[in-house]
């Protein structure tokens, strides 16, 4: 309940921050939605000019792309300043400000630093994912809730990565490129992994379960799900364990900097 | 009472060297020379309850480090840390609830936004009742006036608000020791003043005080008690009027003469420095020549306009105790 308040006044403080800049926060979010809603366009493209998926329509692809974004919204939102704000307290040598604090630095960093512009990115794939589900129709009520299970289930995959991201600046301080190699291995999630070889759909299931954050809870709302599926949900939940785990384990290496 | 028992603290880590220009870093790229940094080596102490304790030193001498695990930030290699009954990195969470820190050079205010905005969060954050939270923020911005800089966005203050602001924020939760890491650096005699009749009147109310600072008038001013630490090694513990006669029992004695000097030894004592040609400055040890017989000695040996007689000045009994240890 104390973490709850804690992380309403937090984000409050989050908001005001992103709102200090009014046209930094209108192109930003602009642009964050922009950017990320041209990619569906690709499908579009892919489609008109008489290629496919093999087994998906359009619109069943549109839709997997459309969660892919809902997702990757939530946790830019949520999450992702994890690792640039980590990033810049040890490279700077200020963590102590944040270990000063009488809260767990990974909630305190989570709290205060919410990436608002990414709002835009969610609320883009929902309006997309609303728009492909009237076109592909939804498989029940059951289905709707198997999606929110999945859908939870992918955050968790996108939180573990964050958090293994941010992890490993402790270490190895200045990784900027890192985040480019998660952000590449999660784009397999954006299209049905029917389409990918055996190897790559072993390691998106069962390795980093990147195919939770986009394809399998949209296979739910469209009744597509293998049962089996629904055993990813252990290494998603095992991954974002690893990612708390290790990363207060790294804050035990933090050593600031000169004074 | 003790509040504060350091036993044979050790902070060690290990670094890359990786020499300058070009070449070296082509060559740092491919080889990396490990270097072991031992920032601080065996330090023990203790800190009785309502002191306020001044840590001096040189530039990397380990005074930071020292501080920063005393607050719980940083690990210690070896050795033992109790604070209040806490080990600080081991329990930080419950132990930094009852300490506060400001670091001069690291801003714990949001940026973006008034420090009003910061405070309320820092009152979520340690759970701070109401009532209790605005007494309290009204006594800290009445004794510093900074009502109106209260509602300003961090950003356009000077380094003085902000600093008085840092202060605030630091103490809100009423902590019972604040550890400060040169908290007066960069800002202007009266910011300078305010801050320390801030850390005063703190301390009259009896908060424990940890203060690392490179101004000397700091530890004049505020410190009962000094440690000096030097290549990351304890040099002295004591009170400041020890460490003041710790050099003995001497004076500076500064005087303009009637005549140019040509080098000459002035009342038996060597002179330490001359500004210009007619004025010089000498370091007289009382223990071995009072002042009666060296001013008797003085008016035989040469005659002079003006004289001031000082006690040796801080810089100098702290410079000499860096370059002896």
């Amino acid at each position: 309940m104390k973490h709850l308040k804690l992380y309403r006044i937090c984000l409050r403080t989050a908001f005001s921050q992103a709102l200090a800049y009014r046209a930094d926060f209108v192109m930003g979010s602009l642009i964050t939605l922009l950017s990320n809603i041209l990619f569906p366009l690709v499908t579009v493209l892919i489609y008109a000019n008489g290629a496919t998926f093999p087994g998906w329509n359009m619109w069943e692809v549109l839709l997997v792309q459309s969660v892919y974004s809902m997702s990757t919204g939530l946790a830019s939102m949520v999450l992702s300043s994890i690792v640039w704000v980590t990033m810049d307290h040890i490279r700077g040598g200020s963590f102590e400000t944040v270990l000063l604090k009488p809260i767990s630095p990974l909630f305190f960093i989570m709290a205060t630093n919410c990436d608002v512009q990414s709002i835009s990115l969610f609320a883009g794939g929902v309006v997309m994912a609303v728009i492909s589900a009237c076109h592909t129709g939804v498989a029940g009520i059951g289905a709707i809730g198997s999606f929110l299970l999945l859908f939870v289930a992918g955050f968790m995959v996108l939180c573990g990565m964050d958090l293994i991201m941010a992890a490993i600046s402790f270490k190895w301080v200045g990784n900027s490129r890192i985040p480019e190699i998660f952000d590449s291995i999660s784009n397999f999630g954006k299209y049905p992994l029917s389409i990918f070889p055996q190897a790559v759909r072993v390691f998106a299931v069962m390795v980093i379960p990147v195919a939770m954050i986009g394809f399998f809870p949209a296979s739910a709302l469209l009744g597509r799900l293998d049962p089996k599926a629904y055993l990813s949900i252990i290494p998603c939940a095992l991954f974002m364990c690893f990612g708390i785990w290790l990363y207060n384990k790294m804050i035990l290496l933090y050593e600031g900097v000169g004074g | 009472m003790s509040i504060i028992q350091v036993e044979n603290l050790v902070k060690s880590y290990t670094t890359y060297k990786r020499g300058s220009g070009f070449g070296d870093s082509v060559k740092s790229f491919f080889k990396r020379e490990k270097v072991d940094v031992h920032a601080v080596k065996d330090i023990s102490f203790e800190i009785e309850e309502g002191c306020i304790c001044g840590i001096l030193g040189p530039n990397g001498a380990g005074k930071s480090t020292t501080i920063k695990m005393l607050c719980g930030a940083l690990y210690p290699t070896a050795g033992k840390i109790d604070v209040m009954g806490y080990s600080p990195a081991k329990d930080r969470v419950k132990y930094v609830k009852r300490i506060g820190a400001v670091f001069g050079q690291k801003s714990q205010l949001i940026w973006d936004i008034p420090p009003i905005d910061s405070f309320a969060m820092n009152q979520a954050i340690y759970d701070i009742p109401d009532d209790i939270y605005e007494k309290r923020l009204k006594e800290m911005v009445e004794l510093f006036d900074i009502e109106e800089v209260i509602h300003k966005p961090t950003r356009v203050l000077s380094l003085g608000e902000r600093m008085k602001c840092e202060f605030v924020m630091a103490m809100l939760h009423k902590p019972e020791i604040v550890f400060l890491d040169e908290p007066t650096i960069g800002l202007d005699v009266i910011a300078k003043t305010k801050i320390r009749e801030f850390i005063s009147e703190m301390n009259r109310q009896g908060t424990t005080f940890i203060l690392t600072t490179h101004d000397l008038e700091d530890v004049e001013q505020l410190a009962h008690r000094v440690i000096i630490i030097n290549h990351g090694e304890k040099v002295f513990d004591n009170t400041l009027e020890s460490l003041k006669s710790t050099l003995g029992n001497k004076k500076i004695i500064t005087l303009t003469l009637a005549e140019p000097y040509k080098g000459e030894t002035l009342g038996g004592v060597e002179v330490i420095r001359g500004d210009n040609a007619h004025k010089v400055s000498l370091e007289i040890d009382l223990d071995k020549q009072g002042i009666k017989e060296f001013l008797d000695n003085l008016s035989e040996t040469v005659s002079f306009l003006d004289i001031s007689i000082k006690e040796l000045p801080m810089d100098m009994i702290i410079t000499r105790i860096y370059n002896e240890a």
